[in-house]
């Protein structure tokens, strides 16, 4: 299955009123097309899309923050996960999308397939975590949302999804835009 | 001088509730007042980049977190700011303390920076005063009122012992 699919499979589970912080590239082109808008669609700050989802969930520790992020951002943001490991805000869930490359700057191998996501997110001390090798079926996949969306703690779920077909068009809104967007609805 | 306490009244009747950053030791008494406020949370962040991100994240969450940051931070974070906070306009406080002056001298690791410190801020267009004590509230009003009029992001430069 690939990162659009993923993306657009997920509309379903996410209630209105959750706060999506989505990773530069084409994981934020998909969260602007396939899911509920608006939502912070990031167009830099390459490695941040977890500390912002960080600050998010200790603003608004009634809603749930959805974080979706591919692996390159994930990987370059590394160190900020012993940050959420520590504080581990319940309402704070992520999605590590993970497609080895860096897709939007032409598929270059990120060093992804080194990582045992399971001992690494065991290890930063998160207590619900998942992996999701390969997406056998559409209910695997949907029952690994479930039990994500649900939990009461600080949850990760990571999904090896294949490469896209294409890249996505940037997303039309200016920075700015996405901010006042989604600062009047929250 | 100025009283780590009155510092931080100060912020929290201006709204701040939440600080993050990465230490120095100029900033020693003010982590601990920090840590101990009722009011003001500090969340230690690993990098100041990620400090970025947090303050963001909070502010798109409409609430206000001020930074505390080393200026050899300054040098870590220019994505942060041009790509984040300064691309998307989020208004942010920084607190830097100004290493690399004479004081310092001893600290070969700070010089470099300490030289080009206001030549960074000015490159990436970012206002900022030096605090250095008796009028500490009217630059702080002047940096604030900036920030939010703006939506820009404000740093403070703190030299050694100013703040206690």
């Amino acid at each position: 299955m690939r990162s659009e699919e993923v993306i657009a499979s997920l509309k379903e589970f996410i209630s209105e009123d959750t706060l999506i912080v989505s990773s530069n590239g084409n994981v934020s082109r998909q969260a602007y097309n396939f899911l509920l808008q608006p939502q912070v669609y990031l167009r830099g700050s390459m490695g941040l899309p977890m500390s912002i989802g960080l600050g998010l969930a200790l603003a608004q520790p009634e809603k749930q923050v959805l974080v979706i992020t591919g692996d390159g951002n994930f990987l370059m943001g590394l160190s900020s996960m012993t940050t959420i490991g520590n504080y581990k805000p319940s309402n704070l869930k992520i999605i590590i999308l993970d497609n080895a490359i860096y897709a939007t700057t032409g598929g270059q191998e990120t060093v992804s397939s080194t990582v045992d996501y399971l001992k690494l997110l065991e290890g930063l001390g998160i207590q619900h975590y998942g992996s999701l090798n390969s997406i056998t079926s559409p209910s695997k996949l949907h029952e690994a949302f479930e039990i994500l969306l649900d939990s009461k703690q600080t949850a990760v779920l990571h999904i090896n999804v294949e490469e896209d077909i294409e890249n996505l068009e940037n997303i039309p809104w200016q920075p700015k835009e996405i901010k006042n967007k989604f600062m009047k609805k929250t | 001088m100025i009283k780590s306490v009155d510092i931080l009244n100060y912020l929290s009747a201006n709204n701040f509730e939440l600080s993050t950053g990465v230490p120095c030791s100029y900033f020693k008494e003010l982590l601990i007042e920090l840590d101990n406020s009722a009011d003001i949370q500090y969340i230690a962040a690993t990098r100041e980049d990620e400090a970025v991100g947090i303050a963001c994240g909070y502010y798109l969450g409409k609430k206000n977190c001020f930074l505390i940051m080393q200026n050899s931070g300054l040098a870590t974070i220019g994505d942060a700011f041009t790509s984040l906070a300064q691309l998307y306009e989020i208004p942010l406080l920084i607190f830097v303390s100004y290493r690399g002056l004479e004081p310092d001298k001893t600290f070969p690791e700070h010089v470099i920076m300490g030289n080009v410190t206001e030549a960074v801020l000015e490159a990436y267009g970012i206002p900022y005063w030096n605090m250095k004590g008796g009028n500490w509230r009217e630059i702080l009003d002047e940096a604030l009122e900036c920030m939010n009029k703006d939506s820009s992001v404000v740093c403070i430069l703190v030299e050694k012992e100013v703040i206690i």
